[in-house]
């Protein structure tokens, strides 16, 4: 088993980082979703041994997490957070890092080089880092946590500020890791920028698991949500009329600036009366727009749900 | 593996590293500021003084130029924010994940403060003590050479473990300290002073010097400020503080979480 959790709660004094989580994970690509302060970080610092829980338990890999060096030779860690030293080479850093993890210098020096040649960072690995780009800084971190050749690899937020060039060659990177047999567990508060890693997904909210599952365990989750679609049409009062004695739609709002504002569980029988209505001489939509397309309103249907509110 | 030798297998790593860090220029004009205080500050006084001063002067002088004031800044510059500045530029973390990678670095990092002060004590006692030539030259040199070593070792852990203790405001909780206790505490004739790094070097200088031999042995204002235990004893006094110091650095340090944020640490 990757990764059990049992009852966790981790409390910063009066806060809650996060809250009761009980999961059991089997070995593979797993993504932790959730809005920043969802509780992600404190999760991983959990599952990387920095942080013990207050309540509960976590084993990783079968072991206590907490600072236990057999556990820390088995996994990488890449945090959200940069902190590299500016007035050393990525080179000198990554041999550092895995002396540290136990090899002895000449070990240390291959293996880092095999990793800034992962990350294709070969050319550049003399340089000091302060003179790097984000994405070049982003890699020299990754190198850091796979040089040890880990079988679990751990990413907090790994695409936060990439490019989408450089996004797309950490995504490469990362599959490739997965193809390999290796376990990763990636954490972002952006669904697409994972969701080409994995089908396994772990949503957390204000610290607890709101779900998990598959892409399609969310989406039939998601099903009976009411999403909001805002439309801009020249009769916005009596459209709403007509979506409302269609019986497709659960509430509508015309705000200030003439906008109509519905929310609805048939996004697709509204999809079609909009298509249908607009190809008639009454209503001239200029603009129709899902507003629910976000993490952060997934989150908060969740949250909803979580609180018995739908 | 055992913990002990999972720890001493990564401190040379650390040493390097930390090590190579340290070869800026801002470091070695440091370095040499602090060199080159003590005798410059007695060429001063030499020049004003035309006769030359007993040799009790002369070693108190330079006792507390070289191993008091350059080793203790010395050390407390590297030692004090070992941990704190690894917390404020977030790259704790990388060690923190490491197999014994947080007491490997704090031990590194001990090392390091300590063999980057003991040649500037040393070479900076030599100095001073060269300005003031006389019969006593010889031993006050090994006195002045050996207090700089032990007084590097005791203050750089003693600095260490205030770090650890209070990593978001070690140099202020260091200075702090420094005042209270190794000035203030160590000059009252009262049993307080024992717990001071400084009575121990303060006495060993005594001791080495062989000014004791002139001392009221049984005044006790004098026994409070010098004692009248062995050199050996103070010395070993001294390594256990030291070994102390560390172990209590290692053990809190392995009990208390430290997150990448210190807004987060509990």
């Amino acid at each position: 088993m990757l990764l059990e959790l049992q009852n966790v709660t981790r409390l910063y004094g009066t806060v809650i980082g996060v809250n009761d989580i009980t999961l059991s994970l089997a070995t593979g690509a797993h993504g932790l979703l959730g809005p920043n302060g969802a509780g992600k970080t404190t999760l991983l610092n959990l599952i990387t041994g920095q942080l013990s829980p207050t309540i509960g338990s976590v084993r990783v890999l079968g072991m206590n997490s907490r600072t236990n060096p057999d556990l820390m030779k088995r996994f990488g860690y890449l945090p959200s957070s940069e902190g590299m030293y500016a007035d050393v080479s990525a080179i000198e850093w990554v041999t550092y890092l895995t002396r540290i993890q136990g090899f002895n210098r000449p070990d240390a020096k291959r293996l880092a080089l095999q990793a800034l040649e992962r990350v294709e960072l070969t050319e550049h690995m003399h340089r000091n880092i302060s003179t790097y780009s984000r994405g070049m800084r982003q890699r020299t971190r990754l190198a850091q946590a796979i040089a040890h050749e880990p079988e679990l690899l751990i990413l907090d937020e790994p695409f936060s500020g990439l490019d989408p060039v450089a996004r797309h060659s950490m995504t490469e990177l990362l599959d490739g890791w997965i193809k390999e047999g290796r376990s990763l567990i990636i954490a972002s508060h952006v669904l697409h920028e994972i969701e080409s890693l994995t089908k396994s997904f772990l949503l957390l909210g204000n610290g607890r698991l709101l779900a998990s599952g598959s892409t399609n365990d969310m989406n039939e989750l998601l099903a009976d949500i009411p999403s909001e679609i805002r439309i801009r049409v020249n009769a916005p009062r009596d459209l709403a009329a007509e979506l409302l004695n269609a019986g497709i739609v659960d509430s509508v709002r015309v705000s200030k600036d003439g906008e109509l504002h519905i929310t609805t569980t048939a996004s697709l029988d509204v999809g079609r009366f909009l298509v249908k209505s607009a190809a008639g001489d009454r209503y001239v939509l200029s603009e129709v727009h899902a507003t629910d397309d976000s993490m952060q309103s997934v989150f908060n249907s969740l949250m909803k749900i979580h609180r018995g509110a739908v | 593996m055992s913990p002990l030798i999972g720890i001493l297998q990564r401190i040379p790593a650390v040493v390097g590293f930390e090590w190579r860090r340290a070869l800026t220029v801002s470091r070695m004009t440091w370095m040499v500021a602090l060199m080159a205080f003590p005798p410059g500050l007695l060429m001063l006084v030499r020049m004003a003084e035309q006769n030359e001063p007993p040799v009790e002067v002369v070693a108190i002088l330079v006792f507390i130029l070289s191993p008091c004031v350059v080793c203790i800044l010395g050390v407390f510059l590297w030692a004090t924010p070992a941990l704190s500045s690894e917390l404020e530029g977030r790259s704790w973390v990388y060690l923190a994940v490491r197999p014994y990678g947080p007491i490997a670095v704090l031990l590194g990092k001990y090392i390091v403060a300590v063999s980057w002060t003991i040649p500037v004590g040393l070479v900076s006692s030599v100095l001073a003590v060269l300005v003031f030539m006389s019969q006593d030259t010889m031993k006050l040199l090994v006195a002045e050479c050996g207090l700089v070593v032990l007084s590097c070792m005791a203050y750089s852990a003693l600095f260490l473990l205030i770090g650890v203790v209070a990593p978001k405001k070690s140099m202020v909780a260091g200075i702090v300290y420094t005042i209270v206790f190794e000035v203030a505490f160590a000059l009252i004739p009262a049993a307080v002073n024992m717990l001071t790094v400084q009575y121990r070097l303060r006495c060993l200088l005594v001791r080495w010097m062989g000014f004791d031999n002139n001392l009221v042995k049984d005044n006790p204002v004098i026994l409070a400020y010098f004692g009248n235990e062995s050199a050996m004893w103070h010395v070993g006094v001294l390594f256990g503080m030291t070994a102390f110091y560390l172990i209590a650095a290692a053990v809190v340090l392995r009990y208390r979480e430290f997150t990448s944020s210190l807004e987060t640490e509990s």
